[in-house]
């Protein structure tokens, strides 16, 4: 299944304008994180790098899931559970390669399910009672058969985005020289 | 510009597939912008030849092939700017190709004050073209002056009226104005350089592009091809996932012997791949170097001094990315070379010496690093007065200076905020110039020496590796994960056996310290370090400890467990991971696995590591007590049964390496490693007794002999143990060849009886090549 998903999306450039405008009819890829499904434009997708284990990062902000090899290079994912402060999760995880400002960025999710082809009809905006912490990822939601497929906006879960603001990367190296400053203020002492 | 594009040298056999035209047939599809950046990229190439030749023909006025050097170099841009609509840079072409060709046919004399001019045009084309570059137009501003004085030199009378009596090397009063202009905006450029650098010009000449035939004479450009750098890099990126692509094929065909035929020959000719991407990327020094004496030039002139420049080893070959970042530390050496350096002629005439200074750049390759040195026979340095200098602005306390010797008072200079110039002069002395040198080698994993004699001159010696993209490393454990540690900044390795931990580590309150060689080391944890919550328990395991010296911070890495050392490709990290500032890279490991690189300088500012001004002091100590002690140390191998001891001076490194990898070459056994090729001697028969089991390994001890170095193949390395010299029964000399190791006799290993390979190394190399293909 995933590799006509590969074919699909290979032959498209990824488009800058927001999918979810209502208008088209949009082919939507359909991911899993535990038992909720989330939909992607396919076209915001460049390439389906199948399950893997990232590896971790030490230290790397939360959001980070680890780092993966894709073609020669080594690309930054971004862990969906963890952005949507579900928990982590063991098993090898499915690996979206989008593209972000600063270059390509891996998106981690659960599994791969399908593409559909939602009709623009059953599209609808963001609800206005969402939490606002989750709230700025999706981008409306397809009212389908057999429930809600909420639409993820690709650009908010560009890493570049996601980094916090400068202050809090200070305070957490901050803290980290402060535990370990202790030490060599001691070894001065003696 | 000409930044973003290597020139890199073909066989001329490829010439004619990649076409001849000078744009290509469809040419005249390109839009406007790929014509003029082309434009750019060529006159900075045509002007920089111009501004040799004119500080050549300086030196032989006369010269003709210069002349029509120069003349072509103008001719073509004043041809190719016409066609693309630039009036006032072809005007000023004009003006000046008119002069230009009065000295061609030799009615005008080349006289210095021609050349001034001359290079006063030069540097006006060149300021237009640099508009051209940013702002996309040429400018308003009027070149009416210095075409009056192109055209007045014209008139061989009036030139003749103008000329001093007696020709003096220094140029007329009108033009120091603009020569010390010149400089400052020279200044400007090198301050801001880093900028410039941030501009890519990503989009310039995508694909390739043969570089047009400069008439006759000119083969070289013909035989050239002009090739974006990202695409190189992207090269060397495919490169290395085949690279990675060949390990797996050669794991999964170790079972048929026809695929395993097949995959030794995938080996080979990605191996040799890698080699040619990577020599794709190199350029010769003489792209930095070709830029000297334009600058010698006139800064001698603006001293007063008289300078004679020598250059050595231009042929030297860089990473590309390289040669661009030592290029600033280059200027400012040379800067300071020709300020502080060289003394006015009449200091030196007073001293005995030449009136006129010399100065010589020159690069070489060592393994797998290039020497820039840059020598003057000026008046060295007095330390002393940089001591006094010092202590005076407070960069070091009187007690610590009375504490360093001759040679560490020299690196003083290295420090920021440091400058002994009597008085700041616009070419240098704010303090700045020596401590840029220092971080920008450092940045590129280099390192400079200082060298000087008083009254005989400086020597500052640049240590540069061949490439930034391929560094050696060695592979660390820690967190249940791989880390990759570079081998700059490794300067030996400790095991911790389980039960000496305890006794083994000491603490001063919460600071760990390990005693090396009576002396203490900071600890750092790798664990502690990265998961800074969680505890683990520390006893109960094999632990090493990485002794690390980064910029002067010398320090022990605790970690879990060491892998082999590897040549890892370096790939960039993103933004995020970037900000956490522990990590420089992250790389492919030849398993397939990935490792993240940690960067050791970064770690020891993490951790508070003290930069000790004493470090190298230390080091000198610890490396002096090693040496005495290790004269009578032998490593203790063992080949195929038979023990034998190997000098642990003589040592270099232990590579275990699988037995496909030692070739055979004059019918002797031989490793290629690094570009390198190190001959095996095989004294205990450790081959033929590995090559009775399948897929087996083989290890070379990596030794010193005199200038070259030689493997020994044994097939295990036992111990390291001190030995004790044996006197054959009455005689009153040690026996030599042998000593007592370990209560039993051992034969020493006798390097230097180990033959040099046949001397046409590598020629007889390609055609034993040839003829297997």
């Amino acid at each position: 299944m995933s590799a006509a998903i590969v074919a699909r999306a290979k032959g498209q450039k990824p488009a800058k304008e927001p999918v979810a405008g209502g208008g088209t009819e949009a082919e939507v890829c359909v991911v899993r994180l535990g038992h909720s499904r989330f939909g992607l434009p396919i076209h915001s997708i460049l390439e389906i790098v199948g399950s893997t284990c990232p590896l971790p990062v030490p230290l790397a902000p939360e959001y980070v899931g680890g780092l993966v090899h894709y073609r020669g290079d080594v690309l930054t994912t971004v862990s969906l559970r963890r952005v949507l402060g579900l928990g982590a999760s063991d098993a090898p995880q499915a690996i979206l390669v989008l593209e972000g400002a600063g270059g390509c960025f891996g998106l981690q999710v659960d599994a791969l399910q399908e593409v559909l082809q939602p009709t623009a009809a059953d599209y609808e905006p963001n609800p206005a009672t969402l939490d606002s912490r989750r709230r700025r990822f999706f981008a409306g939601t397809y009212k389908l058969r057999d429930g809600l497929l909420v639409m993820l906006d690709p650009g908010q879960l560009d890493p570049l985005r996601l980094r916090p603001a400068q202050g809090m990367v200070e305070s957490l190296s901050r803290t980290t020289s402060r535990s370990t400053g202790k030490d060599s203020d001691k070894r001065g002492e003696r | 510009m000409s930044r973003d594009s290597v020139r890199n040298r073909l066989p001329h056999g490829a010439v004619g597939a990649a076409g001849g035209g000078s744009v290509g047939t469809d040419g005249w599809r390109m839009p406007m912008d790929e014509l003029t950046r082309e434009f750019l990229i060529e006159s900075q190439e045509g002007l920089d030849r111009m501004e040799r030749c004119l500080t050549e023909l300086e030196e032989k006025p006369g010269e003709m092939p210069l002349l029509a050097e120069i003349f072509r170099a103008v001719h073509t841009i004043k041809g190719t700017t016409g066609f693309l609509g630039f009036k006032r840079l072809e005007t000023l072409a004009h003006a000046g190709e008119n002069l230009l060709g009065l000295l061609r046919e030799g009615e005008l004399a080349a006289t210095p004050q021609i050349i001034t001019v001359l290079l006063e045009l030069l540097d006006g084309l060149r300021g237009i073209l640099r508009r051209i570059d940013s702002d996309g137009i040429e400018g308003e501003e009027s070149d009416a002056t210095l075409i009056a004085r192109l055209a007045a030199l014209q008139k061989p009378e009036a030139c003749r009226a103008a000329e001093p009596p007696a020709p003096q090397p220094a140029p007329p009063v009108e033009v120091e104005p603009a020569l010390a202009k010149q400089c400052v905006s020279e200044e400007q450029n090198l301050q801001s350089s880093p900028a410039n650098d941030a501009s890519p010009h990503a989009g310039a000449g995508q694909g390739a592009e043969t570089a047009p035939a400069r008439g006759a004479g000119n083969s070289a450009a013909e035989s050239s091809l002009r090739v974006d750098v990202t695409l190189l890099n992207r090269m060397m990126n495919l490169v290395g996932e085949l690279v990675l692509t060949r390990n797996q094929v050669l794991q999964a065909a170790a079972a048929d012997a026809r695929m395993t035929m097949l995959s030794r020959r995938l080996d080979m000719v990605t191996a040799d791949l890698r080699e040619a991407v990577m020599q794709a990327r190199l350029q010769p020094v003489s792209h930095v170097f070709s830029k000297m004496p334009r600058m010698v030039r006139d800064l001698s002139r603006q001293l007063g001094k008289r300078v004679r420049l020598e250059l050595d080893g231009q042929e030297t070959e860089l990473d590309k990315s390289l040669l661009e970042a030592i290029k600033d530390p280059l200027t400012h050496a040379v800067r300071n070379a020709l300020d502080h350096g060289i003394e006015c002629p009449e200091e030196r005439a007073a001293c005995g010496k030449d009136p006129e200074g010399r100065l010589r750049l020159r690069a070489k390759q060592e393994g797998s690093h290039v020497i820039v040195e840059v020598t003057d026979d000026g008046g060295g340095i007095a330390v002393e007065k940089v001591r006094d200098k010092a202590i005076e602005r407070g960069l070091i306390t009187v007690e610590r200076a009375a504490n360093l010797n001759e040679r560490e008072l020299l690196q003083l200079i290295f420090l920021p905020g440091f400058s002994t110039a009597a008085q700041v002069t616009s070419v240098s002395g704010r303090g700045v110039g020596m401590d840029v040198v220092r971080t920008n080698a450092e940045k590129i994993g280099g390192k400079v020496e200082l060298d000087s004699r008083v009254g005989q001159g400086t020597t500052l010696r640049l240590r540069i590796p061949l490439t930034l993209a391929i560094i050696p490393a060695l592979i660390v454990r820690g967190l249940g994960q791989s880390f990759a540690l570079p081998q700059g900044a490794l300067s030996e390795l400790v095991h911790i056996a389980p039960e000496e931990a305890t006794k083994a580590i000491e603490w001063i309150e919460e600071a760990p310290l390990y005693r090396l060689r009576g002396r203490l080391l900071p600890l750092v944890f790798l664990e502690r370090l990265l998961a800074p919550g969680e505890s683990r328990p520390g006893g109960g395991r094999d632990q090493f400890i990485a002794v690390l010296d980064a910029d002067g911070r010398r320090y022990g890495l605790v970690v879990d467990g060491l892998a082999d050392p590897e040549e890892i490709v370096v790939k960039p990290l993103s933004v995020a991971l970037k900000e956490i500032g522990l990590y420089s890279g992250a790389t492919v490991l030849g398993n397939g696995e990935l490792a993240l690189i940690l960067d050791p300088g970064a770690i020891a500012i993490r951790a508070g590591i003290a930069m000790t001004a004493d470090g190298d002091a230390a080091r000198q100590e610890a490396t002096e007590e090693l040496a005495v002690q290790r004269e009578a140390e032998y490593l203790l191998v063992e080949a195929a049964g038979n023990r034998a001891a190997v000098p642990l001076a003589d040592v270099l490194r232990i590579e275990q390496v699988s037995l496909e990898r030692i070739e055979y070459f004059a019918g002797r056994p031989v490793l290629r490693c690094g570009g390198q090729l190190l001959p095996i001697e095989d004294p205990g028969g450790a081959l033929d007794a590995a090559r009775r089991t399948a897929g087996a390994r083989v290890v070379v001890v990596v030794c010193r002999e005199g200038k070259r170095q030689v493997g020994i193949a044994v097939s295990h390395v036992l111990d390291v143990a001190a030995g004790s010299e044996l006197r054959e029964a009455g005689a009153t000399l040690p026996a030599p060849g042998v000593t007592l190791l370990k209560e039993r006799v051992t034969d020493i290993v006798n390097l230097s009886a180990v033959e040099p390979l046949p001397a046409p190394a590598s020629d007889a190399l390609q055609e034993a090549v040839e003829a297997w293909q």
